[in-house]
């Protein structure tokens, strides 16, 4: 398998390249689409299929589409003006990445967690270790990430990020949209529940369904009210406040914060991933979307 | 040669372009591109590094860590372009 290890690392090292120096824009993004897919499969031989599904659905995916819209936005690339310490930038950066490498690859790996996680995974009340990490062990990091995305929600709602109006694309896409929404709405029910106990959980399935509504959206065939607009603003804050509800009941309940209930602990993580699943695909279809109509001008 | 060398090399490889393409471009959406294939190898580094090719299982913890990484990413990436199509909006004016 060293061939076929040797080969992915090269095709990612000439996608990468071609993403960040491609003239074209959407040559680039192209490029960083595939690069997208590429590590995630990368990962996969890393053994890590949940890292390896959200960077699919969400660095390739996700923010290739964000790419695009932007790349359509801000125009051509401008020629670079001045000039610029190609040389010494290069020197510096390939020491570092060359330091960084060696220092990783001649580490021993640390071995005090791995053994740890899987010694209290009987507690965490679910058997996939990540989720048990992401969701039980480390609950408070995955809080404040929603929180970041709340920050970035409200970041693209303050700035008055433009409404996407979508092309007509054509007579394929109402059909298209219509195999896709559905199979990506239980695509994401599958994701979430089989998170607990095999690859996959609430940000995978987030992603899934952004996915689909994204497909809805283009198609034209999504509601597009401003009414609609704030739904799934209120959507997308909800997952944050259903967290903050959880942490808060789970003191109440144990006395401390986010440590669930004996023997009740898939209930509350299944629950949790459930508001987050909602909340993910809402966040991500509203800052792909935008939020103001298009000024007339 | 390791399989798990290939892929510390590659993340590297990935931070040292990105590294270079931030100190040298001037195109936002080129130094958001590049931002983001920083994060991707920062992420291989850490992964290859929690694997342990004797059992074939990967750490946990830093999975938790990319997979948390990966969705700020992405809402940074959003709040970012949001933010560069409102300077485009302004100086095109």
């Amino acid at each position: 398998m060293i061939a076929f290890d040797l080969a992915l690392a090269a095709g990612i090292l000439l996608c990468a390249v071609s993403a960040l120096t491609r003239r074209d824009r959407t040559a680039s993004v192209a490029a960083f689409m595939v690069l997208g897919l590429l590590v995630a499969l990368s990962w996969v031989r890393l053994a890590a299929p949940d890292v390896a599904l959200a960077e699919a659905a969400i660095g390739a995916g996700l923010t290739g589409a964000l790419f695009l819209r932007a790349a359509r936005r801000l125009g051509p690339l401008r020629p670079a003006a001045g000039r610029t310490l190609a040389v010494p930038a290069a020197l510096v950066a390939s020491g570092l990445g060359g330091g960084l490498a060696w220092v990783f690859a001649s580490a021993s790996p640390p071995a005090i967690y791995a053994p740890l996680v899987a010694a209290s995974l009987p507690e965490s009340g679910v058997s996939n270790p990540v989720t048990a990490v992401l969701l039980n062990f480390r609950a408070w990091d995955t809080l404040l990430e929603i929180a970041v995305l709340v920050v970035a929600l409200l970041v693209a709602n303050l700035l008055g990020s433009r409404r996407l109006v979508p092309v007509s694309l054509g007579e394929m896409t109402l059909p298209f949209a219509r195999i896709v929404a559905p199979i990506s709405i239980l695509l994401a029910g599958h994701l979430l529940w089989q998170g607990s106990s095999a690859p996959g959980g609430a940000f995978q399935a987030g992603a899934v369904l952004a996915g689909g509504l994204l497909a809805l959206v283009l198609a034209g065939l999504a509601p597009t009210g401003t009414l609609v607009v704030r739904g799934a603003l209120i959507a997308g804050l909800s997952g944050l406040a259903v967290f903050l509800i959880a942490a808060l009941g789970s003191e109440a309940l144990t006395g401390s914060l986010l440590g669930y209930p004996n023997r009740a602990e898939k209930v509350w993580i299944v629950a949790i991933e459930a508001a987050l699943t909602l909340s993910i695909a809402a966040t991500l279809c509203l800052l792909f979307t935008g939020f103001e109509k298009r000024k007339t001008s | 040669m390791t399989s798990d060398l290939v892929y510390h090399v590659a993340g590297a490889g990935l931070l040292a372009i990105a590294l270079w393409r931030l100190a040298t471009c001037r195109d936002t959406l080129r130094r958001i591109t590049a931002l983001n294939v920083l994060a991707i190898g920062i992420a291989m580094v850490l992964l290859a590094s929690g694997h342990d090719p004797a059992t074939g299982v990967t750490n946990p913890v830093p999975q938790a860590f990319v997979l948390t990484g990966i969705v700020v990413l992405v809402a940074v990436t959003a709040a970012l372009l949001a933010l560069a199509e409102r300077l485009e909006g302004s100086s095109d004016e």
